[in-house]
């Protein structure tokens, strides 16, 4: 057959027959034609293939070795039954039609290869389960998700749980429907459940599964049976299973996977039609329903994650770079994380950056850990240094600065909610006080969360307590405590099981437990006295059903003890528990390298893995092995190379954002901008109420009036994450940089770096090089010599000063830390 | 939707020889949207052999003039003269009470129809309530469109799915924070593939809307934001004029030396993301600045008080005044945020006497100067909200979010005054007639702006995404 033949057939047969599966029709299209060699060899999965009653559809997937590496070539590959009397093959997909055995021949290029195919029990339809068939049908359809009929007020009148949480719900209400329209035991084709789904009947959600298919008929058997709840001993899902688990797929390539449920008998079933699929790098892999996972143009690492009814598996898909084998530079040795990041990077051939130069170094940890700028002096004194060790003092040195304490005080603030709005100025300014001892302290994390999270006493005098009046029920202290401190976001399991986790209702009110019975007695109008009165039973909403108060995943507390807080606390911070150890190691690794481990920096999930996952893996340990101290973590990755590669990018590693092989260039966050900004021009900021020398990052008042921090993006408090703050530009940022007249007042005031220097008597060129120290902590080259010299023959030293200074500060070597 | 007996089937890819297609949208009896088919071949046929389009074409339908007439990346002869078409977007935020304003229902049972009674217009045939007496004079300059309908009910995702055309889906999606789009919102499909002018492309006033952000068409996109009240007696918008000490001259050698600075990144690859961003908005900015005509459009003390008064001395009124100018100097899509409409208390009070009387004096104002000024022809107008409010009234006298059936309305750049489009049931509780979806609200709007409605994009990993979803202009609207 010609080349154009087959494909007016297949667009034929995919225009005209809504039945067939779209890649079934062009498996003959050959996609690579090139000739096999000899040491090819082709495969298929499963082998041997058996159908049953219960797994009467099975899809299968063809894969070739060549070169030592496997090729998915399922919808390539030419795929037949030897007897169509015993089962049928569409596309990929075998369907059982009756008991027997039969060969399923597949075809590629030159080479064939034959599978054994065996039916049993395939000529009745098995019993139906609800819970395992049913279910999982509504939510593969669509029915149940949170826009159509799982919405709390169901759709048209046909209420489903969200997500199929609440199995006994739905049947009770299905049920209820078989005395109306909806369903017709009788004559289970005119029920409207199957009209509306096959798009038989008008339906706002349109046709959902084709006339005739397995989907299909599945509903019409459970209602034929006549809804069934099914064996409540019958066999549950225990786990999933994906194959592949690791492939290497080239750019613009394409995987089929195969999923398969194993259940509690032992028995499995082919879940790959009904599984939900998703996947943490778009960019580089994305999937679509049915399990087929397709590459971008850019190489790189991506976790596909398969859910199955609560059940979760994961393949990690690699789309390598070329790259000859001579090329890879030698791993550094001394720090475990460069070992880990360079063998990610070996196998993915993205070639690292060079180490930075010293000024960026500098420039860079010293705004990473301090939030400021180093001064003039600083710089100059660093590049005198010749010492080999000078950048490992650097970074104790600048570690054990107050700035450090200061810096960190900020982030927690932002995340712990410290906000002057609902504390009042006494209970916002005493917790940001507290926060800030506890890291002049550096004092071990899991210490200090402790008593945070057991903290009684007066808002106004004792700093922590006012953690819990910023989040006031115990429905949103468990959201807060659990995303702030777990990286679990348990916001889904309020309402219904997590759709992505193993978190249930039953976790989230287990957790609420340990806040019921927390009390606030006012004492006056911003103070308030946090105590907890002991134990109180919690209740499910709705259903009134009694909770177990527990940590998530943990066991049921001593009810008899004073204050249930501290049993969570005790269970949160030991270093059994993996939750608390890797959100805090992912939190400083993105602190300091700018991109988190896994992202969003709190959201850590199974179906979530980490772009590097032994990398996230040991600096989890490290917290751990460190006790918590958090310095001793920052000191080991500010020695890294990975932490010192130049932002300069090269060819190889221009495209990557998530595997480290570059520094990621980051706007300065909003508050170190303005101090920044008041550094270079040393005319400082006064803040309403603060005293004299209060730099931005010192203020602990997130509600004072600035245009400069909203614009620039400071966080609101809203919400216990590090999402409240945004980097992302705007206009209205480079008007205001360039125009606004607070920043113009700074360049031109006679108190300030401009003016003194033009004061002074010192030469253009010894003014420009204290600019530029002073804002790019470097010397300028020829270039930069050469428009410098131009602006200051162009008009008085004062006024040139201030437009150097200007373009300084719109420079993107000051607005970046690089 | 565009149309409802059709379905899109699967969303796999289809390969197509070397090219992959999406899934395909069929109907009960196995046809191919021909719509649908159109996108689908566009998206890829590029990519095909002469002879594999060929052997595509005639399956679909089509000659071969016709299959190379949609390879065409220029648009129609139609839409080329839209290119230079303006649109001004009202948004009224909180969920418009259609039963009140467009859509009365004097006979419905008490505790439905409400405390308004419908008045006559110009047009014979068209009633609104009375509590928009103004706006019902113009009604021959304004189309309704009565049978707008989507699933969302929340306010957030409401909000997106009429902002951008598209549900924001059912993973994770938080309404409250501003810049949550899951897919662009229109003004930001519009600063990307309109026709530059003068002034930003995508301005919003007074401030951010919610799912009014540029997804995965990337910040550059986004709107420029006011954040101040145009109504406010020392309104300015801040830092687009040089500090005062600052002569043209001198910002002449500032521009100069930074130019210099920044030299390696312009242009370079190399630069990050991040940096390139900025860069762009550095672009725009110097480019607003130095233009007095892009300057003076922001400067709404220009017009005279009259003027002013005649669109009142309100947030929405001075919006869409400002609005109007900006669309005058060259701005392609001016967001307008009016806010506090969620009425679920108390409906016929904050209607009569806090909401409608302000939105009475804008509306038919800025109708009227546009049609004065000869303007109208060239701007669209669009009047719109997350949703429409239940028709029954609730125990507190107010009335509740409802997205089953609701109105907005049109004008402007050839769409026919004084018609309506669409019919509700008799409680204004279920669209009766013509269902207008939120993708089809968005083709619309970019059909009218000389956009392909079906242009296709690409989100940063290439997969085709088609800007409207699969909804069709209505075009009954432009006659």
């Amino acid at each position: 057959m010609s080349h154009s033949r087959l494909i007016s057939l297949a667009v034929l047969a995919a225009t005209l027959s809504p039945n067939a599966r779209a890649e079934e029709v062009f498996r003959e299209v050959p996609r690579l034609p090139v000739p096999p060699k000899t040491e090819w060899t082709i495969a298929v999965s499963p082998t041997p293939i058996r159908l049953t009653a219960a797994n009467r559809r099975q899809q299968i997937v063809v894969t070739v070795r060549k070169d030592g590496r496997d090729v998915d070539v399922t919808r390539d590959a030419t795929i037949e039954m030897v007897s169509t009397e015993v089962a049928t093959v569409t596309g990929s997909v075998i369907t059982a039609k009756k008991d027997g055995k039969t060969g399923l021949k597949v075809r590629y290029g030159k080479m064939d290869w034959e599978v054994l195919v065996e039916v049993e029990n395939a000529s009745s339809f098995p019993p139906v389960h609800f819970v395992n068939d049913i279910v999982p049908l509504f939510s593969k359809l669509g029915c149940n998700s949170g826009g159509c009929h799982g919405k709390v007020s169901g759709q048209n009148g046909f209420k489903l749980s969200v997500f199929g949480f609440d199995p006994h719900a739905d049947f009770a209400s299905l049920s209820r429907e078989s005395r109306g329209r909806r369903i017709f035991t009788g004559d289970p084709e005119r029920s409207l459940l199957i009209l509306k789904a096959i798009g038989a009947s008008a339906h706002g959600g349109g046709r959902r599964c084709v006339p005739g298919s397995a989907d299909h008929e599945l509903l019409s058997n459970w209602i034929r049976q006549g809804m069934p709840w099914g064996n409540d001993s019958a066999p549950t899902v225990q786990s999933v299973r994906v194959f592949p688990t690791s492939r290497l797929l080239d750019k613009s390539a394409d995987q089929q996977l195969l999923v398969t449920a194993v259940y509690s008998d032992g028995s499995t079933r082919d879940v790959t039609d009904a599984a939900s699929y998703s996947t943490n790098s778009p960019v580089i892999a994305d999937v679509v329903p049915g399990g087929l996972v397709y590459t971008g143009v850019v190489p790189g690492p991506a976790a596909i994650t398969v859910n199955y009814m609560g059940q979760v598996a994961a393949a990690k898909i690699i789309v390598p770079q070329e790259l000859s084998d001579g090329e890879f530079p030698a791993t550094p040795v001394g720090n475990p994380i460069d070992g880990l990041v360079w063998s990610d990077l070996k196998k993915l051939g993205i070639l690292p950056s060079e180490r930075c130069d010293d000024s960026t170094f500098l420039r860079r940890t010293s705004l990473r850990v301090l939030g400021r700028l180093p001064s003039v002096k600083e710089v100059r004194s660093f590049l005198a240094d010749d010492k080999p060790d000078k950048r490992s003092r650097k970074i104790d040195e600048l570690l054990s600065r107050d700035g450090f304490a200061d810096y960190q005080a900020l982030r927690w603030a932002d995340i712990l909610l410290v906000d002057r709005r609902l504390l009042g100025e006494r209970g916002a300014y005493e917790f940001h006080q507290w926060l800030r001892k506890q890291m002049a302290k550096n004092r071990p994390y899991d210490e200090w969360v402790h008593e945070l999270l057991t903290a009684t006493g007066v808002s106004g005098k004792y700093g922590p307590v006012n953690f819990y009046r910023a989040m006031r029920t115990p429905d949103e202290l468990t959201r807060g405590v659990s995303q702030a401190f777990l990286g679990v976001r348990m916001d889904c399991a309020q309402c219904h099981h997590h759709p992505f986790e193993k978190w249930g209702q039953e976790d989230f009110y287990g957790m609420a437990g340990f806040f019921n019975g927390l009390q606030r007695k006012k004492l006056s109008d911003s103070r308030e006295l946090i105590y907890h009165a002991g134990y109180k039973p919690t209740k499910m909403p709705l259903t009134e059903v009694l909770v177990e108060t527990r940590p998530p995943g943990g066991e049921p507390i001593d009810t008899t003890a004073a204050d249930p807080r501290v049993q969570l606390a005790e269970w949160m911070t030991s270093p059994e528990n993996p939750m608390f150890a890797r959100l805090v190691a992912n939190r400083l690794w993105k602190q300091f390298i700018g991109r988190a481990l896994v992202e969003p920096v709190d959201d850590l999930r199974s179906t979530n893995p980490a772009s590097n996952e032994p990398l996230r893996k040991h600096l989890t340990q490290r917290v751990v092995e460190n006790d918590f101290d958090l310095k001793a973590v920052a000191r080991e990755i500010l020695n890294s190379q990975t932490y010192q590669l130049s932002s300069r990018s090269n060819e190889s590693n221009k495209r990557d954002e998530q595997n480290f092989s570059h520094y990621l260039e980051e706007r300065l966050p909003a508050e170190a901008l303005l101090d920044a900004i008041c550094d270079v021009t040393a005319v400082p900021e006064n803040f309403p109420g603060m005293p004299k020398g209060t730099r931005a990052v010192h203020v602990w008042d997130n509600r004072f009036p600035s245009y400069f921090l909203d614009t620039f993006g400071r966080s609101l408090r809203q919400s216990p994450c590090e999402c409240g703050k945004s980097g992302a530009p705007t206009m209205s940022q480079a008007l205001h940089l360039m125009n606004a007249p607070e920043i113009s007042a700074k360049l031109s005031s006679d108190r300030g770096r401009a003016a003194r220097l033009s004061n002074c008597g010192k030469t253009s060129h010894e003014i420009l090089e204290e600019f530029m120290l002073a804002a790019w902590g470097r010397l300028p080259n020829d270039r930069e010599r050469k428009a410098a010299a131009k602006i200051f023959s162009q008009s008085d030293q004062r006024q040139a000063s201030e437009d150097l200074l200007w373009a300084i500060l719109n420079s993107y070597d000051f607005l970046f830390i690089r | 939707m565009g149309d409802p007996q059709f379905v899109r089937l699967s969303v796999y890819p289809v390969r197509v020889g070397r090219a992959l297609l999406p899934g395909p949208m069929l109907n009960q009896g196995g046809q191919e949207c021909p719509s649908y088919l159109k996108t689908r071949l566009k998206m890829k046929l590029g990519n095909l052999s002469r002879r594999e389009m060929l052997k595509l074409g005639s399956i679909a339908g089509l000659s071969m003039a016709e299959i190379l007439h949609l390879q065409q990346v220029a648009p129609a002869k139609d839409q080329k003269s839209r290119e230079d078409i303006n649109c001004i977007f009202l948004f009224i935020v909180g969920g418009m009470p259609h039963q009140d304003m467009w859509d009365l229902k004097p006979d419905a049972p008490q505790g439905i129809r409400g405390d308004f009674d419908p008045i006559s217009t110009p047009v014979p045939g068209i009633q609104l309530g009375d509590v928009i007496p103004k706006t019902a004079t113009v009604a021959d300059k304004f189309a309704i469109l009565r049978s707008l309908t989507h699933p969302d009910s929340d306010h957030g995702r409401g909000f997106h799915t009429m902002m951008t055309g598209r549900s924001p889906g059912a993973g994770e999606f938080n309404g409250n924070n501003k810049n949550n789009n899951m897919h662009p919102c229109v003004g930001s499909m519009v600063a990307k593939l309109g026709k530059p002018g003068a002034l930003p492309p995508y301005i919003s006033l007074p401030n951010f809307l919610n799912s009014g952000g540029p997804s995965f068409l990337g910040p550059s996109y986004g709107p420029f934001t006011i954040e101040a009240d145009p109504a406010a007696p020392e309104f300015a918008v801040r830092d687009i004029t040089l500090p005062t000490s600052v002569t043209d001259v001198r910002n002449r050698r500032r521009q100069e030396a930074l130019k210099a600075f920044n030299q390696f990144e312009a242009g370079a690859e190399r630069a990050g993301r991040q940096v390139r961003a900025l860069d762009q908005f550095y672009q725009k900015a110097v480019s607003l600045m130095t233009s007095q005509r892009a300057k003076g459009a922001f400067d709404i003390t220009r017009e005279s008080e009259a003027m002013r008064e005649k669109y009142g001395m309100t947030s929405i009124g001075q919006c869409c005044l400002l609005a109007r100018r900006m669309v005058e100097a060259g701005c392609r899509f001016v967001s307008v945020e009016n806010g506090h409409w969620d009425t679920h208390r108390k409906n016929t009070y904050s209607l009569r006497e806090l909401l409608c009387p302000a939105f009475d004096q804008a509306v038919p104002a800025l109708l009227n100067d546009l049609t004065d000024r000869g303007m109208l022809e060239k701007t669209l107008v669009v009047i719109t909200t997350e949703f429409g409010r239940t028709p029954r009234i609730n125990d507190l006298l107010g009335r509740d979010h409802w997205p089953n059936a609701f109105s907005i309305v049109m004008a402007g750049a050839g769409v026919q005054g004084g018609q309506v489009i669409g019919a509700t049931d008799k409680i204004a509780g279920e669209v009766a007639d013509r269902p207008i979806t939120a993708p089809d609200m968005t083709a619309t709007i970019l059909y009218a702006l000389g956009i392909d409605h079906e242009k296709v994009i690409r989100t940063p990993l290439g997969r085709p995404v088609p800007l409207a979803d699969e909804g069709r202009p209505v075009y009954e609207l432009f006659g």
